[in-house]
């Protein structure tokens, strides 16, 4: 069983993820391609709204892999993620084919001897016919590349991620009505988490860890230049600047790079040049989602602009060059 | 390489950090595909195989600076600092110079002596590490040892003779037929270096003795918090106390996922079980069980926020307020003498800000004598209606009533009406009932009585409430 090394080096991951609209930095992508050249599950950890499903998405088309997802939440049991038996199904087919059944039955001259008969058909009956795979078998019958995608896994259970563990180590369930399913091939796994749980070690061991931040000014700029290019360049300065200085207030939730995105789209659909316009004050909603964080934005916001105001008063205030004072000196 | 990863594992473990064999391994497989020439590419595969906590992560960067290329920056620092002096081609004439030289000398001069005349940041660096290496095992372990480190490590570099062989070299190019201006700007330049060696070398044992220095410090610094008195914290301690009752109110609530989960199964459903089989033509393939529904507990916190015990409550109240999902309805009261409730601030501001609020005097005078008696009838007669049978009060406070009316029928009251009733305790038990103490005349009309003087007893607590 061999991993899938669907990318040859660090910069190759880099250019293939932004060809997808991804723009990472180096440690992402250096991350990525370990994980990718080790058949390791990726377990990627970070504030909400950075972009870790995003990037189990552009991992999975930059390498032209099926993308298979398992949202975990409170409850999610193995029926749910790895398979479920289709008793009604199995029901059905033993009914409709009572009389096929009564056929091969027939002149059996013992009960011994019937069902031996029917023994010997057993497996129709216990086949992956009567299998309705989820996220997790699917992930490991596929014959073709995939991606698979564990979302909020610290949504899951305890119990859960332990379960996950046999699946993640050796890429193979075992089945009781069949057997022992193995991977043809190691998936591309990717776990994200937002933390709201510490996940066991046994579980982090095995895993590649990432931890995505909120990017730097630079790397946002890009990041808005690609997804929202009708921005403007100086809005778009403006917008990321505002959203760093909002980050490093002590808000409930600091705004995501998804939220800067929103808002950049907000304020081009508005038809707003820069954020003197009184409308601004009305967009903010789009990064701020408590009440309490809508009020201190706004303050900042305000701030901002008369910043920028008192800036434009004095450049325009002061005064011109002195070209002229030669001649009046002498 | 695979010997310098694994002490660099062993460092981080000294350090705090967890890392697992397998995980040591993995980064050894993570190093040969990134390889060492990139550093930030290293470092990166060293960081996702070996550091799975994002806490971890600042201790990680430190101490791989500090290991991987501490001692090849430092080397290079040291060298700038001495070199600020001359122009870049000056410097590089000099050391032109200096290799020639070198290359005639008869007998040749040792390595050290080499490297660090030519500037070979690089074998200075192999032979440093090399040296501490050997070093390992009488590690500084003080900063006062750390002038006895360099001796040894000047000893062991066998820099001793150093002097020597720069005089030597000097000898040797006045044999050249140099002038004396060349001359004295190579005496300059070698005592710079000889003392440079002497820099580094200070350096590099105070770095040795950092990487030694920082045992798990932060987990013992959380035990410690947590059975230190909430009455002699001091600020900074309130601000990791903050922290650490916020871990602690994490941690409590993943725990009460699971109980819940546990608890939550009950009798079999026959009506649901009939229903759901006939899906399979009558047969009862699929068992269903009815769910117990819990109740979540109500709770009342009665807080006093006076002088005495204002600590306690501020973390009673934050540990409540960040719990508040695991309840169906929490209400707080403050009170010193008169009584006022807090629960509005709590759920339009954040919790810090709220309980900042609550004891800093603007809801309440908390420059009063302490009155129990008074606050409780304030309590009895406005608020009363709050408390039913599926409630739980919790009241916070030494009951030190400075000889006021104790007015302990209120707390019957309060009892009958209540699940059950709870008095938090912050002075040791032991003191109870002596001087303006009503401990005594309270404690019958109480359910539970807890001392609670520090995080650990106060977490007891918590966890049995939820419980209940």
């Amino acid at each position: 069983m061999e991993p899938i090394k669907p990318y040859a080096s660090v910069d190759e991951v880099r250019r293939r993820l932004a060809e997808q609209k991804y723009i990472c930095d180096n440690n992402i992508a250096t991350v990525v391609f370990l994980a990718t050249q080790l058949g390791k599950p990726l377990l990627v950890e970070g504030p909400a709204g950075v972009g870790k499903t995003e990037l189990a998405k552009v991992i999975a088309s930059s390498t032209d892999a099926r993308l298979i997802r398992l949202q975990c939440y409170e409850g999610l049991d193995e029926a749910k993620a790895l398979y479920e038996w289709e008793y009604a199904k199995q029901l059905l087919y033993t009914q409709i084919l009572k009389d096929k059944i009564g056929e091969v039955t027939q002149g059996a001259a013992t009960l011994a001897e019937a069902v031996d008969r029917l023994t010997a058909e057993d497996d129709v009956f216990f086949s992956h016919r009567f299998i309705l795979p989820r996220p997790l078998l699917q992930a490991i019958r596929s014959d073709d590349r995939v991606v698979l995608l564990i979302d909020e896994i610290d949504k899951a259970d305890a119990e859960f991620e332990a379960f996950l563990l046999e699946i993640l180590s050796d890429f193979q369930v075992t089945i009781p009505e069949i057997g022992t399913v193995s991977a043809t091939q190691i998936p591309i796994v990717v776990l994200t988490s937002n933390n709201a749980r510490e996940m066991s070690d046994a579980l982090k061991r095995r895993c590649m860890h990432l931890y995505i931040d909120f990017p730097g000014k630079d790397l946002e700029h890009e990041i808005v230049r690609l997804k929202v290019p009708e921005v403007g360049s100086k809005l778009m300065a403006e917008v990321v600047g505002l959203v760093h200085a909002l980050r490093a207030l002590d808000l409930k939730k600091a705004p995501s790079i998804s939220e800067t995105l929103d808002w950049a789209r907000a304020l081009v659909v508005m038809n707003i040049g820069d954020l003197e316009d009184a409308l601004v004050k009305d967009t903010l909603s789009t990064i701020c989602k408590y009440e309490g964080d809508l009020r201190k934005a706004e303050k900042e916001l305000s701030a901002y602009v008369q910043r920028k105001r008192a800036d434009r008063e004095r450049a325009e205030s002061a005064p011109p060059p002195p070209a002229d004072d030669k001649d009046v000196l002498h | 390489m695979e010997r310098r990863v694994l002490d660099f594992a062993a460092l981080l473990r000294r350090n705090g950090i967890r890392v697992s064999t397998a995980e040591t391994l993995d980064a050894l497989r993570a190093a040969e595909l990134s390889g060492l020439r990139d550093r930030t590419l290293f470092k990166s595969a060293l960081r996702a195989t070996m550091v799975k906590r994002a806490p971890d992560v600042p201790a990680f960067d430190s101490l791989f600076d500090l290991y991987f290329s501490g001692v090849g920056d430092m080397i290079e620092e040291i060298g700038a600092e001495s070199a600020a002096g001359m122009s870049g081609e000056e410097l590089q004439d000099l050391l032109d110079r200096l290799a020639r030289l070198l290359e005639d000398l008869d007998p040749p001069p040792s390595d050290l002596a080499r490297a660090l005349v030519t500037q070979d940041t690089a074998s200075l660096e192999r032979m440093m590490r090399e040296m501490s290496q050997q070093d390992a095992t009488s590690p500084p372990d003080s900063p006062t040892s750390v002038p006895a480190a360099v001796r040894r490590m000047m000893d062991r570099l066998g820099a001793g003779s150093l002097a020597e062989e720069l005089d030597r070299m000097i000898e040797a190019l006045r044999e050249a037929g140099a002038s004396q201006a060349e001359i004295d700007q190579l005496r300059e330049y070698l005592d710079k270096r000889l003392q440079d060696l002497g820099k580094m070398l200070k350096r590099m044992a105070e770095m040795e003795g950092q990487k030694r220095e920082r045992p798990e410090e932060r987990d013992k610094e959380k035990e410690r918090l947590l059975d230190k008195s909430f009455y002699y914290l001091s600020a900074t301690e309130i601000r990791q106390m903050r922290e650490a009752v916020a871990a602690l109110a994490r941690k409590l609530r993943n725990l009460m996922s699971i109980r819940r989960k546990h608890t939550k199964r009950g009798r079999l459903d026959v009506k649901k079980t009939i229903r759901g089989s006939l899906e399979f033509g009558g047969v009862p393939f699929r068992i269903r069980f009815e769910n117990k529904r819990k109740e979540r507990p109500q709770v009342v916190i009665l807080c006093d926020v006076s002088d005495s015990v204002r600590n306690v409550s501020r973390f009673m109240l934050q540990f409540v307020h960040s719990l508040q999902d695991l309840y169906s309805r929490v209400r707080s009261y403050v009170f010193v003498a008169e009584i006022a409730e807090v629960t509005k601030l709590f759920s339009d501001n954040d919790i810090q800000t709220a309980i900042n609020e609550s004891i800093n005097g603007n809801v309440v005078n908390v420059y009063a004598h302490s009155d129990f008696g008074r606050a409780f009838k304030d309590f009895h007669v406005s608020h009363l209606d709050v408390i039913d049978s599926r409630t739980t009060v919790i009241i916070l406070g030494d009951a030190r009533n400075n000889y006021n009316a104790p007015n302990e029928w209120v707390l019957r009251d309060i009892q009958e009406r209540a699940k059950q009733v709870i008095w938090l305790n912050p002075e040791n038990r032991s003191t109870w009932g002596f001087g303006d103490s009503e401990m005594s005349r309270y404690g019958p009309f109480c359910d539970v009585v807890e001392e609670c003087r520090n995080l650990r007893q106060l977490y007891r607590v918590v966890d049995r409430m939820i419980l209940l």
